[in-house]
């Protein structure tokens, strides 16, 4: 039996002339009648879609702009969220030139979006001591409306949703104003009391990086550097205000953090933490499930020296464990290469990258795990480039820096001016398939999805309702891609929103293991993961060519379990928490 | 003998005027070393080198131990000094280049680009001292690691020229292949594929059924630019292991 999320069967149409109601099942909608132009599976749909709104970088009006430019070739980021709670993912899109505006694209249900940024009052996002670098939705207070941390350098901004299609700015009286270089943020349950808390990495150490005072606040080595702005965690104390228990929890740090990603690689029912540092060792905090957490990176994954961007989690494999992908940086000068940290079920992991061939992406930003062709294996869609810029390179500046005896690195006088030159620049973006968890094999040449413009976010979603996640690519100082996914139907699919009544509502960090086919898939509700960018907190599933679903068991932060048979595939369901049965999910958006 | 040969003689451990109390310490290294006693190996053969600096032997052994004991800034140090005390010793400065590229796949990407260009200057010392062709050989291999935006490709390609006429005016090597290997992966690296073919080409009429000139011979396109892109992965430990001077085969 499954009900609509309004209580109603079947479709429902709205009383109000405006709204077009959906009810969302496989070829129903707008979608439905496309097909595939000369087999391309993603269809660059950014100007048609309205989303083409160009991304500024930031320039640098003090002593050490020359090196800084190349610093600000980041802060081009998406968060994907229905923050209107239509049924269809909207889109928050940062800037980072000062005096730019974010952009809130509101999601019209027709594949078009409009951006009311202004008029939801969440489009001042860059100033001259704030430059946004990240953003996140996440429902602080359960209230079932998704807010908004626009994450920045400087202070980071908390915005209150107030489901008029407004946000009130409530950064301070939330107790987050405060000043950090914040790069990344994600928001999970790590005490799994019922509501969402805030982990913010901070790239440089707490300065005012727009007027420094002082010329040491560089990396003070390449590889072990330990001068960061590391983590900040804020324990959310249920009354809409936040505390900073970084140290309590045992996640006091100092590297040069660019991502964080949670997931429970233990299956003990708490999310542990793998942390991505530029310029050295990437962390592993395993949760002791008592509000702290225990760095067992030595034992997990081993010390490394690299440059970590990204953090995903997904089980690739389906195994019932979901493992971790991280890009380096892997160019002709150097072979750093990422890591696909395969799960080994004792809290440590086996990098595989070079076996699965996944290894090698260029100077790697975001990369999310995504089954783009719903054959139930999670597929990876990874975008690099550093700076694309003039034909002189920046790599002889760097290496004569480099091989100066003594040099004092974190002195950012010492460092080159990057001027016009490239660095890492023009590389093609990978859509690596996956081959039964065995091997990936990159389609982005054939998929058009090898761009080459300076990637940073990915934004995975199905932003049509159809059953095919989509992309929205924010690239640095250039325009945006929007992918729609128009690939053949022939692979069954089921999608699942959950909603949390003793757990957090949104349900961030529940296990989903659907049973198909004799396969028995994992996926999760994650709250944030992956460099730059928010995927959709959605749960995905492709099902090939199963068409009965055995059964949904659904592992809630709360430690609840919960189990559902005879749901149908090709359709997105709502399941609350504690309730016996799905509700088949509709979507009203208006033009 | 040709002049060449008669370099590459004087640089062997044969010929190094070795005391007695060095070749015995050297062999009570290579005793401590066959008994995993690493760091008596290491001292053993350190007080060897010290008394015969140009011994390549000692170094060699010396080197080979530091690896498998992962003692590397232990020999770092030691070559730091062992060239400072022996500024006039060719095959010192040789081994303390080697000595670097030896630390390079336990070293992160920044760390490897450093040491590796430590060890050009290294090498650069000893070819000044004796432009052997093992010598010359190993600086002009080092240069082809490098990416081609700092231009040394051409530098290896003058170094293995060097070398190649060095090896035909010299009694015939079986290590000598290797010349032949590294100059037309310069020229490939150039993107003068049809010099490199040839070069291959006329190192496998010197060199039959060579195992490292076929593979190159036998590939084309990607499948070689992967090959290449493999072999010249500096992630991957060098082979710094010159046995094959005085054990003949070695080295293949």
């Amino acid at each position: 039996m499954v009900r609509t999320s309004n209580g109603s069967t079947g479709k429902r149409r709205s009383k109000f002339g405006w709204a077009v109601t959906i009810a969302v099942a496989a070829g129903v909608l707008l979608g439905a009648a496309t097909i595939p132009d000369q087999g391309l599976w993603f269809r660059d749909i950014t100007r048609s879609a309205g989303v083409a709104k160009k991304h500024q970088k930031r320039t640098f009006n003090n002593v050490y702009s020359s090196i800084m430019d190349g610093y600000s070739a980041l802060g081009s980021a998406v968060a994907a969220g229905d923050y209107n709670g239509d049924g269809f993912e909207d889109l928050y899109v940062t800037n980072t030139a000062a005096g730019t505006k974010n952009h809130l694209y509101r999601n019209n249900g027709d594949l078009t979006f409009t951006d009311v940024a202004d008029e939801a009052g969440v489009a001042i996002g860059n100033d001259a001591h704030n430059a946004s670098d990240d953003a996140l939705w996440f429902d602080y207070d359960n209230d079932g409306r998704l807010d908004l941390l626009v994450v920045r350098m400087g202070y980071s901004k908390l915005f209150h949703n107030l489901g008029n299609g407004k946000f009130e700015d409530v950064t301070k009286k939330a107790g987050l104003y405060k000043h950090m270089n914040a790069i990344t943020a994600i928001a999970f349950d790590y005490d799994r009391d019922g509501y969402v808390d805030v982990l913010v990495g901070s790239y440089f150490q707490n300065i005012d990086i727009f007027k420094p005072s002082g010329p040491r606040f560089f990396p003070e080595n390449f590889e072990t550097a330990n001068n960061g702005g590391g983590l900040t965690l804020f324990h959310n104390n249920h009354d809409g205000t936040f505390t900073d228990v970084t140290e309590k929890a045992g996640l006091k740090s100092s590297g040069w953090v660019l991502d964080v990603g949670h997931g429970d690689a233990d299956n003990d029912g708490d999310d542990d933490l793998y942390v991505a540092c530029d310029y050295g060792t990437d962390r592993f905090y395993v949760n002791n499930g008592d509000g702290t957490f225990t760095d067992k990176t030595e034992s997990a994954v081993g010390f490394d020296t690299k440059k970590g961007m990204n953090v995903d989690w997904g089980d690739y494999d389906n195994d019932g464990l979901l493992d971790i992908y991280v890009t380096n940086i892997t160019d002709e000068y150097m072979r750093e290469g990422n890591f696909l940290w395969h799960n080994n079920g004792n809290l440590t992991f086996t990098d595989l990258s070079r076996e699965t061939g996944t290894y090698d992406t260029g100077w790697g930003w975001a990369a999310k795990f995504f089954d783009y062709d719903n054959d139930g294996w999670l597929d990876l869609y990874v975008v690099n480039g550093w700076v694309s810029a003039g034909k002189e390179s920046y790599l002889p500046d760097i290496f004569a820096m480099l091989i100066k005896p003594g040099v004092d690195y974190a002195d950012a006088r010492n460092w080159p001016p990057m001027g016009r030159k490239t660095m890492s620049g023009y590389e093609k973006k990978r859509l690596f398939h996956n081959q039964h968890g065995e091997i990936f094999k990159d389609e982005a040449p054939r998929q058009g999805m090898d761009s080459i413009r300076d990637g940073r976010g990915i934004a995975v979603a199905d932003f049509d309702n159809d059953g095919r996640l989509d992309l929205f690519v924010s690239n640095v100082g250039t325009e945006p891609y929007l992918y729609h996914n128009v690939g053949p139907r022939n692979a069954h699919w089921s999608q699942f929103v959950l909603e949390g009544t003793k757990s957090n509502r949104s349900a961030v960090g529940a296990q989903v293991r659907l049973t198909a086919g004799g396969r028995t898939y994992l996926r999760f509700v994650n709250g944030g993961n992956g460099m730059a960018s928010q995927s959709t907190m959605r749960v995905h599933f492709g099902l090939g060519e199963s068409k009965e679903i055995g059964k949904v068991e659904i592992r809630w932060p709360s430690g609840a379990t919960q189990t559902l048979t005879g749901l149908s595939p090709d359709r997105i369901y709502k399941i609350v928490e504690g309730e016996p049965e799905a509700r088949e999910f509709v979507a009203k958006a208006r033009k | 003998m040709t002049k060449a040969s008669l370099i590459l003689f004087l640089l062997l451990p044969g010929a190094s005027r070795a005391s007695e109390a060095p070749e015995e310490q050297f062999r009570r290294g290579l005793d401590a070393a066959g008994a995993r006693d690493y760091a008596n190996a290491l001292s053993n053969f350190e007080a060897a080198l010290a008394t015969d600096p140009d011994n390549l032997r000692y170094a060699n052994e010396y080197r080979q131990t530091v690896i498998r004991s992962k003692e590397y800034d232990r020999s770092l140090k030691f070559f730091d000094k062992l060239v400072t005390d022996h500024p006039n010793s060719a095959n010192a400065w040789l081994n303390a280049g080697f000595a670097l590229i030896d630390k390079m796949p336990v070293s992160g990407a920044v760390t490897q680009a450093i040491l590796a260009n430590t060890a050009l200057t290294r090498f650069t010392n000893s070819i000044k001292l004796q432009p052997t062709i093992v010598a010359l050989y190993t600086r002009g291999a080092d240069y082809l690691y490098w990416p081609r935006v700092f231009n040394r490709t051409p530098l290896g390609i003058a170094d293995l020229e060097e070398a190649l006429k060095k090896q035909k005016a010299a009694e015939k090597q079986n290590y000598f292949f290797k010349t032949w290997v590294a100059l037309g992966d310069g020229y490939w690296k150039l993107d003068r594929i049809e010099k490199a073919v040839a070069i291959w080409k006329e190192g496998l009429k010197e060199f039959p059924g060579n195992a490292d000139l076929q593979a190159r011979l036998n590939k084309g396109g990607d499948e070689l630019k992967a090959y290449m892109d493999d072999y010249y992965d500096f992630n991957k430990r060098v082979d710094t292991d010159v046995r094959f001077l005085w054990e003949g085969q070695k080295g293949h």
